[in-house]
């Protein structure tokens, strides 16, 4: 369960809040889709909510814990635990093979190679690309290295996954598949799933969609405007 | 189009003004370490030159002999000659001074004549004296130089010594001729014989021609009629016999400034690789908006020859600014005692500048040059695509080409030296750091994969990023490889040589005591009246009196050292090789390495040594080491030697105690015996500190070297890493993301740096092994021609290689900083 | 007597009068014997051999030429071992008095004493400094070759008669002090012949001749200021030397001669019967000295003019040896008739010289 009571974002202590008043409650194995126009702060609450950036006010509790109040380094090993990520530009290390990349998050939980190196092969076994574990990445496919992001986003096991915008980069046939397999995935490992997007058709395929304005977070009928 | 290629390319330069700074400064440090030492040594060689060339004046010939002289009588025969116009006697005295640190150089002229060979020489009496003042016997005219660094006057008296004797001479007036800034002092060549106990004896004849004479006809006729010994030469041969001096010295320290030149040649390299690497998508634009591949190259070499110009004349300057810094600090020689009595001053070179500007030029297209074709061989559409810089930093394992370079390097090892000089030793350090270089690629998957075993995670990324790409490593490696291979092999090779030295020299000096009334070229000796009431101090047990001369074995080649004194048939010499002669009944002679080589001798071969002007026959008993002498010397048995020339002073006289004397009390009595103020006692030690002393100044300059060249190579580590951190901050953007500390990407970049540092350090230590074995066993040994027991100085290396390691992590870890601190967000955001 | 300033000047300080003692004296009664006495006396402090005359070229030119050998007895070095010790030096002086010219042409060499490259030897003359000699030969004849800058020859001289001793039986005065005299002989008479290069043109020239050779320890008195003298081969086959010395107001101080006529014999003066009267002063254009180059000369009852063959005899050796005097070849006229060719020396009417 990851809470969210009252966030609230200043650039400068002085000025206007981005945002304030965002609250959100999402169980385990629920997607929610965050849209809203440019500029409203929809990545950056994303990075407060993974300890990227502070917020200043509010709080976030994850499983009943808070955590907007830790330090850079525990920030840093609650990512490594807890967080998975897909970002648009896929961030695929092009100097490890793809078992590698998945297994990426298991090696920083000294996780012992045999395992990590099998958990990494199921879990491209699950995102369709069991047989080329050992292929480098610049052999594939944007659609296929976002999937590879995927896997290694949730390889070991987070309690969060944050996308932004994990199709931005992908043709919309590719993007409807990646989409699918990002949130059945979530829902399969039971994690709280949060996508930032500004495609209506992404957003639509999320258990929620909500969008941001300044005052907070508000429902957002995908289906209709 | 320039203007485009300026504006689009070398501006860039300007855009990274750190990596741009260091890859000049490495080319400028080239280009002023190479270009001073050839100003600092063409200035003391013209200088010394100068002075040799204006004391030959007009004379057209010169007659020399050994240097302690030939018989005036042949001054006669050789004035008698049709050939000769005018020939003017020249007794040369290096004169010591009781009582004072310097020695003056007398020349013994005959006032009648030589004022039409040698007009500079002509001595002026003082204000109203007679014009044959000069004939008096005890005059001395000074040069203007001698009586500023005397402090002389007219009717000032000067004590010179002659043997042990004491012998007063009244300063009587000028030598106006002289030379600017040659110190020396002119008397009256019979007054000179007497006044050094030289009767009879001359050390050269100038010689004007008869008109119509040509000087190759003379050279030719005179040479066969001239005693063993004694050779008749153009003035200007003595210039260049002092350039052959000195030329294995500065051929030595060009060959580091070369490897500092291509230390910097490296640096451009990185810098312009990485630089190209970054710049991936601002060429494929260009390419894509229609530049062609051609230009895009020219473009990029225009970057790396602009550095190299710009390095190249600040090289320049520099140099010159050295030089000048060298002449006040170290003098003309940089230390190693060839030109002692030169004060040279810095002159501009205008042909050695450009030579040396255009290699700074060269080393920066050369620089460019890998980096641009790699650029431009890339295809636009995917340089387009999102940056991926491994693709570019990938390097193939070059095996093959290594091999091929260390054969090379092999082969170069076997032929001798071209004139003198050991091109083909200096072809294979070339050789061999190419293999290194070519082997680094391959090197990193070997020494990368003890991290195979590791499960850190930060060893993961680390072995992962440098095996895939290599390339990194070769950029940031290349520039260690030279300097690291640079620093092992000098070091190497310089504390094999000191240990050499100081076991040679606690061999040569086995007595307990040296006394000598001067060194042996001076005026200064011990009479055999003087060696035995030494001998017959209380608490002496033996002396070991040793007499020199130098000796004019043919006429091309330089002077040899004879050395006479008891050999204890070789036991009492540093033998490298000696072989039974017993057959022969000729006198035994110990040669030395240099003069085996030198003039071709082996151990039983025969050879004519002119004693007394006569040639004396000798075999030819075993090799000697001898570091001091590198024309060659022979050692003969002080009793043949005065059998054969009825000569029976001593310059150096070793003195061995009997058991339980005290050293300080004989010394002290040997020093009330003779005269305190005409005598040198030095204990071994004393000698041995002193020659050590020299010894490690001569080589200063070379640790120096060796410190700006590890310098650059650490510049190198650290440019790639500052270049790198900035293109893979996305990288490191990422891994944050996924959990990664701050101070885990310091760590993975300090890390990435040591095993850079690691792989650079151990194929440089390798090569710099490799490359002391061609600076012991071909260049020094084809150089100086003497040869070295191998000591590494392990300790040291392993110490400096460690040291090495860390610097390069810390290097990597500063100069990484940048990407530590920018914030993981904006790193992986795609629109920054 | 000869232009010895030449060598006062060259030694300067070092041959002081302090050291005169311990050159041998010059005293009366000394036997000159011949051709012993020809050679060099190297025990005195100097000597010389002085040879003048007139040559003829094949054309008819006449020439003056000169040719001396000094040598000098230094005191130096006299306990060097060394063969370089100076202890003897030459000197040797060419002049030639060239009409075309208008003055003369001179050269000179100086060495320390050194065989084989310079010397002068015992027992018989020759003197020689490298290609340069005056040699005396058993057959009688002399012979002197010279190479000088710009003129050369290679003369040989057979004298006509017996060496003329000059003053007491050789022992000739120089001054009112007999401490200042020389052992002096002169060999007038002298047929020459050989060749005479000038102007890279080499000339048979034949002439008459006339050798002094003169040794002695003790030089000029103090108070001297310089000397005049002719040495002329009269036309009748005699012979006249004559000389003064001048005092420093320019009176005569001391004078001598000697006179040989046919058939009756030598003739030496003492100093009441010589005379030296000027007639014609000559300002050198170089130096500004003015000479007497015309004199009236009487000598015992004769009575002779001296005409110079020019004007401008001046030798100007200041840069070399520091000396300048006038020295050059004279016509002896008697009643307004030629009775000889010689020559004349006038030393002191510059500078005084300098001791």
């Amino acid at each position: 369960m990851l809470l969210l009571h009252s966030l609230c974002k200043r650039f400068r202590p002085d000025a206007e809040p981005l945002f304030s008043g965002v609250s959100l409650a999402i169980k385990p194995g629920e997607c929610v889709a965050i849209m809203g126009e440019s500029g409203v702060g929809k990545s950056t609450l994303l990075n407060c909510i993974a300890g990227l950036e502070t917020s200043d006010g509010g709080r976030i509790e994850l499983e009943g814990q808070r955590i907007d109040m830790l330090d850079d380094d525990a920030w840093a090993l609650v990512r490594r635990k807890r967080y998975g990520f897909v970002f648009q530009a896929f961030h695929i290390l092009p100097h490890l093979n793809l078992a590698d990349n998945v297994a990426l998050p298991l090696w920083l939980l000294d996780i012992d190679t045999a395992t990590a190196r099998a958990r990494a092969q199921k879990m491209l076994d699950a995102v369709g690309l069991g047989g080329r574990a050992l292929d480098a990445p610049n052999k594939l496919s944007g659609g296929e290295l976002q999937r590879v992001a995927i896997a290694r986003a949730l390889v070991h096991r987070p309690a969060v996954v944050l996308a932004d915008e994990p199709t931005g980069n992908l043709d919309p046939d590719r993007a409807g598949e990646v989409l699918a397999l990002l949130i059945d995935t979530v829902r399969e490992v039971g994690a709280v799933g949060i996508l930032v997007t500004h495609s209506r058709l992404a957003a639509a395929q999320t258990d929620r969609v909500l969008q941001l304005r300044r005052d907070g977070l508000h429902s957002f009928d995908v289906t209709g405007a | 189009m320039i203007r485009a290629l300026l504006r689009v390319f070398v501006a860039s330069l300007l855009g990274r003004r750190l990596a741009g700074v260091l890859s000049l400064t490495a080319v400028t440090l080239g280009v002023a370490l190479g270009l001073a030492v050839q100003i600092i040594h063409g200035a003391a060689l013209d200088e010394f030159g100068r002075g040799m060339r204006l004391l030959a004046g007009e004379a057209d010939l010169q007659v020399v002999g050994p240097r302690a002289g030939f018989d005036d009588n042949l001054y006669l025969k050789i004035a008698q000659q049709p050939e000769v116009r005018q020939a003017s006697p020249v007794l040369e005295i290096e004169a010591r001074l009781p009582g004072r640190e310097e020695k003056l150089r007398i020349y013994g002229v005959d006032l009648f004549r030589v004022a039409r060979v040698l007009p500079m020489l002509m001595p002026v009496a003082e204000d109203g004296a007679g014009r044959l003042l000069g004939l008096e016997p005890g005059r001395l005219f000074l040069s203007a130089a001698a009586r500023e660094s005397l402090e002389l006057a007219n009717g000032d008296l000067l004590t010179v010594q002659s043997g042990l004797r004491e012998t007063e001479l009244l300063i009587s007036g000028s030598v106006p001729g002289a030379p600017a800034g040659q110190a020396f002092a002119v008397m009256d060549i019979a007054s000179a014989q007497q006044v050094f106990d030289r009767i009879g004896v001359l050390t050269r004849v100038d010689l004007r021609l008869a008109e119509g004479v040509r000087r190759d006809d003379v050279l030719e006729q005179f040479a066969a009629r001239l005693p063993p010994g004694v050779t008749v030469r153009p003035p200007d041969a003595g210039v260049a016999e002092s350039s052959g001096l000195s030329r294995a010295y500065r051929v030595n320290l060009t060959m580091l400034a070369g490897i500092a030149l291509l230390t910097g040649a490296f640096l451009v390299f990185s810098t312009q690789y990485l630089s190209v690497v970054r710049r991936g998508r601002e060429l494929a634009f260009l390419r894509a908006m229609g530049m062609e591949r051609a230009l895009v190259m020219r473009g990029l070499l225009l970057e790396g020859a602009a550095l190299g110009l710009l390095g190249g004349l600040l090289g320049v300057a520099a140099a010159h600014g050295l030089a000048a810094l060298a002449f006040a600090l170290v003098g003309g020689d940089l230390g190693a005692g060839y030109f002692a009595h030169v004060t040279p001053s810095v002159r501009f070179m205008p042909g050695a500048s450009l030579v040396y500007l255009a290699l700074g030029v060269t080393a920066g297209v050369a620089g460019a040059w890998l980096p641009a074709r790699h650029a431009t061989a890339q295809v636009p559409a995917q340089g387009l695509r999102a940056g991926n810089d491994s693709e570019l930093l990938a390097a193939n394992a070059r095996w093959r080409a290594a091999l091929t370079c260390i054969v090379l390097a092999l082969l170069a090892c076997l032929p001798g030296p071209l004139g003198g000089i050991p091109v083909f030793g200096y072809l294979a350090v070339a050789f061999i750091l190419a293999a290194a270089v070519f082997g680094l690629p391959g090197a990193v998957g070997l020494l990368a994969s003890p991290l195979a075993l590791s499960s850190a995670v930060l060893a993961r990324l680390a072995r992962a990023r440098l095996t895939a790409a290599p390339g990194q490593v070769v950029v940031a490696g290349a520039g260690v490889v030279a300097s690291v291979a640079l620093a092992v092999s000098m070091a190497i090779m310089v504390g094999s040589f000191r240990d050499s030295v100081d076991d040679w020299l606690s061999k040569v000096l086995p007595s307990d005591l040296y006394v000598r009334a001067s060194s042996s070229v001076a005026s200064g000796y011990l009479d055999p009246e003087a060696v035995d009431r030494i001998a017959a101090t209380e608490g002496v047990a033996r002396v070991v009196p040793v007499r020199y001369d130098s000796l004019r074995l043919n006429d091309a080649a330089l002077p040899v050292t004879l050395i006479a004194r008891p050999t204890d048939g070789g036991d009492a010499l540093p033998v490298v090789s000696r072989g039974p002669v017993m057959d022969d009944t000729r006198p035994r002679v110990w040669i030395t390495e240099a003069m085996a080589d030198l003039h071709r001798l082996g151990i039983g071969d025969h050879l004519a040594l002119p004693i007394a002007g006569r040639d004396a026959y000798f075999v030819v008993a075993g090799v000697t080491r001898d570091y001091a002498r590198q024309h060659g010397a022979v050692i003969v048995e002080l009793n043949d030697y005065r059998r054969l020339s009825g000569d029976h002073l001593i310059n150096d006289l070793g003195v061995n105690l009997a058991p339980g004397a005290n050293r300080d009390t004989v010394a002290l009595l040997i020093r009330e015996t003779l005269g305190d103020r005409v005598v040198e006692i030095s204990l071994p030690a004393q000698i041995r500190a002193i020659s050590l002393e020299i010894f490690d100044r001569t080589f200063l300059v070379t640790y120096l070297m060796q410190a700006v060249a590890v310098l650059i190579g650490l510049f190198g580590i650290s440019t790639t890493f500052a270049a790198l951190a900035t293109s893979r901050s996305r990288e490191f953007g990422m891994l944050r993301h996924l959990g990664l500390r701050r101070r885990d990407i310091g760590r993975l970049l300090a890390l990435e740096g040591s095993l850079t540092a690691v792989v650079g350090v151990v194929i440089g230590t390798f090569a710099g092994g490799a490359i002391a074995l061609v600076l012991v066993e071909v260049i020094n040994r084809q150089s100086f021609h003497w040869s070295m027991d191998l000591a590494p100085p392990v300790g040291a290396i392993v110490g400096f290689a460690l040291t090495l390691v860390v610097l390069a992590a810390l290097a990597a870890r500063v100069s990484g900083a940048k990407a530590m601190r920018g914030s993981a967000v904006a790193a992986v955001r795609e629109d920054w | 007597m000869r232009s010895f300033q030449c060598l006062m000047l060259a030694l300067g300080v070092s041959l002081a009068a302090s050291a005169a003692e311990r050159y041998p004296p010059v005293l009366p009664g000394k036997v000159i014997t011949f051709p012993q006495d020809t050679g060099a006396h190297p025990d005195y402090r100097t000597e010389w051999w002085y040879i003048t005359g007139w040559l003829q070229d094949t054309d008819g030119m006449e020439r003056g030429f000169q040719v001396t050998f000094f040598r000098v007895r230094t005191l130096l070095g006299e306990d060097n071992p060394s063969r370089f010790a100076p202890t003897q030096l030459m000197f040797a002086h060419a002049a030639l008095a060239d009409l075309d010219r208008g003055r003369l042409l001179h050269d000179e060499r100086v060495e320390r004493a050194l065989a084989p490259l310079a010397g002068a030897e015992e027992g018989r003359t020759r003197a020689w400094i490298g290609d340069w000699s005056l040699v005396l030969h058993e057959a009688g004849h002399y012979t002197t070759t010279v190479n000088a800058g710009d003129f050369g020859f290679d003369l040989r001289f057979d004298p006509s008669g017996e060496p003329v001793l000059n003053g007491k039986a050789g022992w000739s005065q120089k001054a009112p002090d007999p401490i200042n005299a020389s052992y002096y002989y002169s060999r007038p008479q002298l047929a020459v012949s050989g060749t005479l290069d000038i102007d890279a043109h080499s000339h048979a020239v034949s002439g008459q001749a006339w050798l002094d050779h003169e040794w002695s320890s003790e030089i000029l008195p103090e108070d001297a200021s310089g000397w005049d003298w002719i040495g002329v081969n009269l036309h009748d086959g005699g012979s006249l030397m004559a000389f003064q010395m001048r005092d420093r107001s320019g009176a005569t101080m001391f004078n001598a001669g000697t006179l040989v006529e046919p058939g009756k014999g030598v003739q030496t003066f003492s100093p009441d019967e010589v005379r030296f009267q000027p007639l014609r002063w000559w300002a050198s254009p170089r130096s500004g000295i003015r000479y007497p180059v015309a004199w009236a000369v009487e000598a015992g009852t004769r009575h002779f003019e001296i005409e110079p063959l020019m004007d401008d005899q001046e030798l100007d050796s200041r840069a070399s040896t520091g000396a300048i005097y006038w020295e050059g070849a004279i016509r002896l006229l008697e009643d307004g008739r030629q009775v000889g060719q010689g020559y004349l020396e006038m030393t002191g009417y510059g500078e005084r010289l300098r001791m």
